[in-house]
């Protein structure tokens, strides 16, 4: 086999890098720059950096047991078929055209699927395009006034040298976080109420925020309010690679998001998942506590690229292609529609026999990309800021901190990838108050275990430990934990 | 019969590949008889992405080697990679040179078995500033275009309609356009440092457009355009002197304007200012490890002197890892610009890397790349 080549999108976000992934006659596989990806002009993040050890490539599974993928397919369709009240999941980490192959199924089933992200039942769905398709990357450069509600360096590294041009292009740039950012002119805490009056955004501002599963509904629309009543424009990053595309492709109504679903399984009101592309060991906060959920499924049924460790638990592992040698098409935060060189349809194929056993179509990639082109290219095809549609929402105060130890979500914990930089951060008080020794180690301890971690020191406010990686003691977006020094 | 020191104009008999190659396919002529008959096991060609991107891959099949002619002018790469453990010829810009040298002489790969076609070069454009460019100063559209020549000291794009649009080189760079930082103040324009020095530069009269002047550096370019002649692959005649005039000519206003270029890209800075110059420039660093992994001559390997640095939790707005690798690489640095090209946070490494690279290398009387005769200042031993 000669060396392979593949044109594809970093699935670490929603920025929409492109890159090379290059596999040898071995099977081994190497990123290279694809500098003509306007996104990221061939420049990647450290997670894009590490992609290699990112596809493991999955395994079919029949109960437990190695099986060919038209086993599986089979024995999903057995599983499935006439089985009432199956819930589907996927959170938009493939491509649009296996995507609505997997919403061919779901139609099968008589059901929808879901994207996992909560948030976007409580906002009107005037405003989902909006939240789905952001400002084209450009247009950040010329921004007068930029306020930060994510930090750039761990979760979109893309976005640092855009906000360095803007910089350079005379704009100011405040930020919201916990911690101090470099590139920031301004670091703040301001009460959200007083987010109108004290941050100073007007119609040439641009609000960088995100939405993810575990994204609080009220600050969601604590921000979009900020953006209707100042004029300025809003940008809602995603964690996963086609996150704006699965939004703009699904049916919004009765979706659910992902605590939802996990507090269904508990409730015993649901007890069989399909997911496609979207493992919730990976995605919830605390892997332990999702497997004893996950536990309780009657079936659990996964169709993957990825060798993720929530196949051990399935019923039935459907695996696909690597993502890269996948035929198919994202589309990236700014809606620009992204298409991978792959040839293989695999996962199609695969989703089109599982729809067809199930009593609903049989389709094709060709038939599945042209529907994507028909709904979503067309609108999509020039990125371009759409003005927000809804009016300001009623909101209440977005949930506060219930904990001391917050965590960053960065494409490493989204996909609970191995990261050299595994470390919390604290400020130089907890390291006095603690005694912290350099080069040692903090002990940190909730109700859901105890971990060991390195630290580092930044200016971070007082109590404050935030982490960049899951953590086993983490139980949610905040954990109170007690600190120690070891 | 080639011998060193041979110039000679000439291109390949092949019409089609004539035809289709930016200057009479003599490059990609050389290459398919060096594996067609047997000289090398492989060649590297550059692979079309599309009209302003190419990617490097290995290749024995002689119709691949063919069909690769025709390649606008792509950012420097990493050549040597695909060297190693092979008997392999290659296509190569003067940096693409140097790299392949400097890991040469590192024993990454054995020069013996590499074949180099050096190709000039007056600097290399990123494919995404090119397209604003086309747009925004040509008024033309990417997708139209189908070649581009830098002469007399403008930038000309040619169109499928057949119309050419020229632009001072000059002029693009004030805007903001133009060739890549490091381009500006590069003084290698002729691969001097390859087995054969190929371009257009000297190409005149009715030849114009359709043959590459070629210049026999060593024995192994001998070889090279000897073993195309046997092939029946190209047809060659010796240079006019006028022809080498002009090329010369061409090469000198190329090189001071590298070298006028160099004392604006580099002003002095105080003494007192350089600690917080360098914090400054690197404080956006997110160590993503982007600069080590392209780095056409570092020949250290994931576990260096500079990776022990490699991490967050000890250094964040002044990283050790890239001092170290400032003053590691200040011997074989050779300012392709790669580093700064794929920098997540746009920091302009090569630039910082020149601050202390070039003026150890002047002082040394060292240039990196070009020829196994001079081994590095730094620690290599040579056999």
């Amino acid at each position: 086999m000669k060396e392979m080549i593949y044109q594809t999108v970093c699935p670490g976000c929603n920025i929409g890098c492109g890159l090379y992934i290059r596999e040898n006659e071995e099977g081994a596989l190497t990123v290279d720059f694809m500098k003509s990806s306007s996104a990221n002009l061939g420049k990647l993040c450290r997670f894009g950096m590490k992609l290699p050890h990112h596809y493991s490539k999955a395994t079919s599974m029949v109960d437990g047991k190695e099986a060919d993928i038209d086993a599986a397919v089979k024995a999903a369709s057995d599983k499935l078929k006439g089985t009432r009240n199956v819930t589907m999941l996927a959170v938009g980490a493939t491509t649009n055209e296996e995507h609505l192959g997997f919403t061919k199924i779901a139609d099968a089933l008589g059901t929808v699927v879901n994207t996992g992200i909560g948030a976007y039942e409580e906002i009107p769905s005037e405003c989902h395009p909006s939240i789905s398709q952001g400002i084209p990357l450009d247009d950040i450069e010329n921004a007068g006034r930029i306020a930060l509600f994510i930090d750039p360096y761990v979760q979109y590294p893309l976005l640092v040298r855009r906000l360095l041009a803007a910089k350079k292009n005379g704009a100011t740039i405040v930020s919201l976080t916990c911690c101090d950012l470099n590139l920031a002119d301004e670091n703040v805490s301001i009460n959200p109420a007083d987010y109108k009056t004290e941050l100073g955004l007007d119609s040439n501002s641009i609000i960088i925020t995100d939405v993810n599963p575990h994204s609080d509904a009220e600050q969601v629309k604590n921000l979009l309010n900020l953006a209707l009543v100042t004029g300025s424009k809003i940008m809602f990053m995603k964690p996963f690679v086609n996150s704006t595309g699965v939004h703009l492709l699904g049916k919004s109504a009765g979706q659910i998001g992902l605590h939802d679903i996990m507090d269904g399984i508990n409730d015993g009101s649901i007890k069989t998942l399909v997911t496609l592309n979207s493992d919730l060991l990976e995605l919830m906060p605390n892997t332990a506590d999702a497997a004893e959920t996950l536990e309780k499924l009657d079936d659990l049924v996964v169709i993957t690229s990825i060798d993720g460790p929530v196949n051990e638990m399935a019923t039935i592992v459907i695996a696909t292609e690597p993502l890269y040698a996948k035929a198919g098409s994202f589309m990236n935060v700014e809606g620009q529609v992204l298409n991978n060189s792959g040839e293989s349809t695999v996962g199609i194929d695969a989703m089109s026999t599982l729809s067809q056993n199930l009593g609903g179509e049989a389709f094709d990639f060709q038939a599945m990309h042209s529907k994507m082109m028909e709904s979503v290219v067309r609108k999509f095809t020039a990125p371009k800021y759409s003005e927000l549609e809804c009016k300001v929402m009623e909101t209440a105060a977005p949930a506060e901190n219930s904990g001391n130890l917050i965590s960053v979500y960065n494409p490493f914990m989204w996909c609970n990838q191995t990261d050299d930089n595994d470390f919390v951060i604290v400020n130089m008080n907890m390291v006095d108050k603690l005694g912290l020794q350099k080069g040692g180690m903090i002990s940190l301890t909730s109700d859901a275990g105890s971990v060991n971690m390195r630290y580092t020191v930044r200016d971070i406010p007082d109590g404050l430990i935030l982490t960049m990686k899951k953590l086993p003691v983490v139980t949610g977006n905040t954990t109170e934990v007690k600190a120690e020094a070891v | 019969m080639a011998n060193v020191g041979d110039m000679v104009v000439g291109y390949a008999t092949d019409e089609n590949v004539r035809s289709r190659g930016a200057s009479g396919g003599l490059v990609t002529a050389v290459l398919a008889a060096a594996l067609e008959k047997g000289l090398v096991e492989n060649v590297v060609v550059m692979k079309h992405i599309n009209e302003f991107e190419a990617v490097p891959i290995i290749t024995d099949n002689v119709e691949e080697v063919l069909a690769s002619t025709g390649s606008l002018h792509s950012v420097p790469v990493n050549l040597a990679k695909y060297a190693v453990g092979r008997k392999v010829a290659m296509p190569a810009k003067p940096c693409d040179v140097q790299a392949v040298i400097e890991q040469g002489k590192r024993e990454m790969i054995d020069l013996d078995n590499t074949y180099i076609v050096g190709l000039n070069c007056g600097g290399s454009m990123h494919p995404i500033t090119t397209k604003k460019m086309l747009v925004e100063m040509y008024d033309i559209d990417p997708e139209d275009v189908i070649g581009e020549e830098i002469e007399k000291g403008k930038l000309i794009f040619k169109t499928k309609n057949g119309e050419e649009k020229a632009i001072a080189i000059d002029e693009l760079e004030e805007a903001g356009f133009g060739r890549r930082e490091s381009c500006r103040f590069c003084t290698l324009k002729i691969p001097v440092n390859a087995d054969l020095a190929c371009g257009n530069w000297g190409v005149i009269g009715d030849m114009a457009g359709n043959a590459t002047f070629c210049q026999v550096m060593n024995e192994k370019g001998a070889k090279l355009l000897e073993n195309a002649i046997e092939a029946g692959r190209i047809e060659v005649q010796p240079a006019s002197d006028k022809a080498i005039a002009i090329r010369d000519k061409v090469n000198s206003v190329m090189e001071d304007l590298g070298s006028y270029l160099e004392k604006e890209i580099f002003p002095e800075i105080p003494d007192e200012e350089r600690m917080q110059y360098y914090m400054d420039q690197m404080e956006n660093c997110i160590d993503c490890g982007a600069c080590k992994e392209v780095c056409p001559v570092c020949a250290c390997g994931e576990d260096s002197k500079c990776t022990m640095f490699h991490s967050l939790v000890d250094n964040y707005k002044m990283s050790m890892y890239h001092l170290v690798r400032f003053m590691h690489l200040s011997d074989s640095c050779i300012a392709c610009g790669q580093c700064s090209d794929v920098c997540p946070s746009d920091i302009p490494i090569t630039l910082l890397q020149s601050r202390f690279s070039i003026p150890s290398q002047r002082r040394r009387n060292y240039q990196p790349g070009m020829n196994l005769d001079t081994p590095p200042f730094f620690e290599v031993m040579l056999k």
